[in-house]
């Protein structure tokens, strides 16, 4: 699993920081900062939280094609 | 989020140690049932399982602390420095009268000390289990005040 670089991004956009977006949705900062590394896989649940709080799509932030993995 | 207040990842790394240590809990004792077969007693019972017991609880639980699943996110806000000094009093309490208690136990030989340690490791247990109750029954008030 690659890094996911468009919650890097997104993130970057709102000028949020791993603290804060893991306090926004109730993880620790330790979790986004291995969703963002790809080394841990989030449910479907703490994704749509992570949407919800960078006012994203789950296609903007989770979904991986050929062209952009 | 979890009642326990871990969060999904540090629940999935907390299974993934926690299954890991059971079976070296598992390997272990079938180790030394495995010694104690071919005539090899490496210590006397019951101070082997606790051994055992005691190494496998300990990895545990660095590897969750190393692995970041052992505290939640809530705790991390709440800083409860009042709970943790009153846990470290009651600890250390705890400690000292075990200290104190064994100090006072005068053993006149080794046989004395393996008639102890079934009923201190029966007490110890029973005392763990009240405690976890307790602490359970606690909580669950408090999450019914709180109303979550």
């Amino acid at each position: 699993m690659g890094k996911n670089l468009k919650l890097k991004s997104a993130r970057a956009a709102k000028d949020m920081s791993q603290k804060d977006i893991a306090d926004a949705v109730g993880v620790t900062r330790q979790t986004i900062n291995a969703i963002e590394s790809g080394d841990y896989n989030p449910t479907i649940n703490l994704c749509i939280a992570i949407c919800k709080v960078l006012d994203k799509t789950l296609n903007d932030i989770f979904w991986e094609d050929d062209r952009n993995e | 989020m979890s009642k326990k207040g871990l969060d999904e990842m540090q629940l999935q790394r907390k299974n993934k140690v926690g299954n890991q240590s059971f079976l070296i809990l598992m390997y272990l004792l079938m180790l030394d049932a495995g010694l104690y077969g071919f005539g090899f007693r490496w210590v006397s019972y019951p101070a082997n399982i606790m051994i055992i017991l005691n190494i496998c609880s300990a990895v545990y639980v660095v590897r969750l602390i190393k692995g970041n699943a052992y505290v939640g996110p809530s705790y991390e806000k709440e800083k409860p420095i009042l709970r943790v000094v009153i846990n470290s009093v009651v600890a250390i309490l705890f400690a000292t009268a075990i200290i104190l208690f064994l100090k006072n136990t005068r053993f006149n030989n080794v046989n004395q000390i393996d008639s102890m340690a079934a009923p201190i490791l029966f007490i110890t247990s029973i005392t763990a289990i009240i405690i976890v109750t307790l602490t359970g029954i606690i909580r669950k008030i408090q999450n019914k005040d709180d109303k979550e």
